[in-house]
């Protein structure tokens, strides 16, 4: 039997002027699970973030914290709940440490608190810097002040947006092993990211939110199971003229690859028909390669005009990951 | 609302008060101002013979903080009663950080007492420090002498000593009145430019229209009619209702405008 949420939002609506921020939005968290929480800019990511933190108010919906329905006008956050949105920001005039003091007074700590503050900015990594004043903090630093300030919680239910999107790689691999490392003691993380890498390696189960709207929610391998069509990396001597004649092939659709060459999507049979299309155009095929769906290319494919407001994504994909041997060379 | 938890929030924003410049600064200057005042009374050979008590600063040491307190209700209450007040709640939203204080465990209402608090406090703190060292420039620069009241009553020192603390005390609900309303536009507007400026432009405008010719009960509304009521203490024999009056309405303004700023407060969504 499953834990029960450790967070739970249900029929969540957000309207801000004439724009829906949200839109009937539902997202599960449980006890030792790293959830990602994806979509493009204005997707509505950060305002859910700020409701499930008591920070906006929906229109509509409910949430819950740990069992305890969420009202921000009768009461704070539950004990067990941290986390930030946006950037992390704290009073530039005072150091690191006595930020996180003043935090963890009105966390209500009185014994230890000295103790729970040096610990949380040993774990993120600032211990060095404890006594600077935060203006003189880079961007990096004060994200990871922030989630010290939400480790002062010890968080059960941890809402992290885009933790490391200011850090160094090194700095970064590190909040991602802390995040691994409280999921792993039990608590709920719901990660919003715009790192498909990150959250490909961190996250077991996602949301995708695009225009305020759920469009998947679940595992990562249920996401990858939705994919259209398979995915392949093509090599030829004319990519532009291999777009074109793309664009003029029912069930094929290619876009320029980040590495170099093309990222075909296409079902077998429009494939072929492709490459046959490519040869009579005189361009070559140089290289073709079946490809693992990247969690990006899904993530588009879910977002973009193609994926929006249309029914779920049929046909689960065989064999993904499959590498074929190049066709020409 | 817990008691426990607004208090500390209370202890939270004087300690980031006590950090900033600024509060040093303005309780520094309310300590060496009337210091200065004194001496240059002192030296110059013109008295301020067109205020009250003006011509009595070289021969009573008591003159001193009257003359300073009269003048302080101009413009210096509104300004020294807002440099907290009308700070603390737009300086979250100035550094950004509304998203750390509010999700701690504590309520916004807890939040806002406490920061409501502090400004009271501070204010309170700011116009003693102002009274107390008026008091101790008069004594110390010109002497502790006995003082004529504004019936022409001589005044031993002891008595006098007496009348002007009170003359001070009365000061305190106008200059909280001031405080609410800098709180009310810190929150409304989110500056502390604002917050700090409007107190002071609207305690100016409000100055003007006692200056004007209109109806009496829209004057006695104006908070800074409060800051006169002091006189009826140094009368012979004392009256009071000016008192009276300007308590009730520097309460009214307390009320209506902490009440504003609350609700303000906790319908706002932080970000978005």
């Amino acid at each position: 039997m499953a834990a029960p949420p450790a967070f739970e939002a249900l029929g969540v609506s957000k309207r801000y002027g004439q724009r829906d921020a949200l839109s009937r939005v539902d997202l599960i968290a449980r006890p030792g699970q790293l959830h990602g929480l994806l979509g493009p800019n204005g997707a509505g990511k950060t305002t859910l973030m700020r409701v499930a933190l008591g920070l906006a108010r929906p229109d509509s919906g409910t949430v819950r914290l740990l069992g305890c329905d969420l009202n921000p006008l009768a009461g704070g956050l539950p004990d067990g709940v941290a986390g930030f949105v946006d950037s992390p920001a704290f009073y530039p005039y005072l150091t690191a440490r006595k930020n996180l003091a003043l935090l963890a007074r009105l966390d209500g700590h009185r014994r230890w608190r000295h103790i729970a503050v040096d610990d949380a900015l040993m774990q993120v990594g600032l211990a060095g810097d404890a006594d600077v004043a935060v203006r003189g903090f880079s961007a990096g630093m004060r994200q990871r002040l922030g989630l010290a300030a939400a480790l002062l919680r010890s968080p059960r239910l941890l809402f992290l947006d885009e933790p490391t999107s200011s850090l160094d790689p090194a700095a970064a691999r590190d909040i991602r092993a802390l995040a691994r490392r409280l999921a792993d003691a039990g608590a709920a993380v719901v990660l919003s990211s715009h790192d498909m890498a990150e959250v490909e390696e961190l996250c077991a189960t996602l949301t995708v939110i695009d225009h305020g709207h759920v469009v998947f929610a679940g595992s990562v391998a249920e996401l990858r199971m939705r994919a259209s069509s398979p995915m392949h990396l093509l090599h030829t001597s004319h990519d532009r003229a291999a777009i074109e004649i793309a664009f003029q092939r029912p069930g094929v659709r290619a876009s320029a690859a980040a590495a170099g060459g093309l990222e075909v999507a296409a079902e077998i049979d429009a494939l072929d028909g492709y490459v046959i299309a490519l040869g009579r155009a005189g361009v070559a095929v140089r290289a073709l390669e079946r490809r693992a769906r990247t969690l990006e290319s899904l993530f588009l494919e879910l977002t973009g005009p193609s994926g929006r407001g249309e029914a779920p994504l049929p046909a689960p994909e065989a064999a993904e990951g499959a590498a074929v041997a190049p066709v020409a060379s | 609302m817990r008691m426990g938890r607004w208090l500390t929030v209370t202890s939270v924003e004087c300690a980031k008060v006590s950090a900033q410049a600024v509060a040093r600064i303005a309780l520094a200057l309310s300590i060496a101002g009337p210091f200065a005042f004194a001496a240059a009374m002192r030296v110059q050979t013109s008295v301020p013979a067109d205020t009250l008590f003006g011509r009595s600063v070289t021969e009573s040491g008591f003159a001193i903080p009257l003359v300073i307190l009269g003048f302080a209700a101009l413009w210096a209450f509104p300004v020294l009663t807002s440099v907290v007040g009308g700070d603390l709640f737009s300086s979250e939203d100035r550094h950004g950080t509304w998203s750390s204080v509010l999700t701690r465990s504590c309520t916004r209402g807890e939040i806002f007492a406490g920061k409501v608090i502090t400004a009271l406090a501070f204010a309170t703190v700011a116009v003693s420090v102002l009274a107390a060292s008026s008091v101790a420039a008069g004594v110390i620069v010109v002497g502790q002498r006995p003082l004529v009241d504004l019936s022409g009553v001589l005044r031993e020192p002891a008595e006098a000593l007496t009348r002007v603390v009170l003359a001070w005390a009365t000061a305190l609900p106008p200059a909280l009145g001031f405080t609410a309303m800098a709180v009310l536009a810190s929150i409304a507007t989110r500056s502390s430019a604002a917050g700090i400026g409007l107190p002071v432009v609207i305690g100016l405008a409000m100055q003007l229209c006692t200056l004007l010719d209109g109806p009496e009960a829209i004057r006695r509304l104006l908070l800074t009619a409060s800051f006169g009521a002091w006189h009826g203490l140094l009368a012979e024999p004392p009256y009071y209702r000016p008192l009276i009056h300007g308590t009730i309405v520097s309460s009214a303004y307390v009320a209506v405008c902490l009440t504003l700023a609350y609700r303000l407060l906790q319908r706002r969504d932080i970000g978005g």
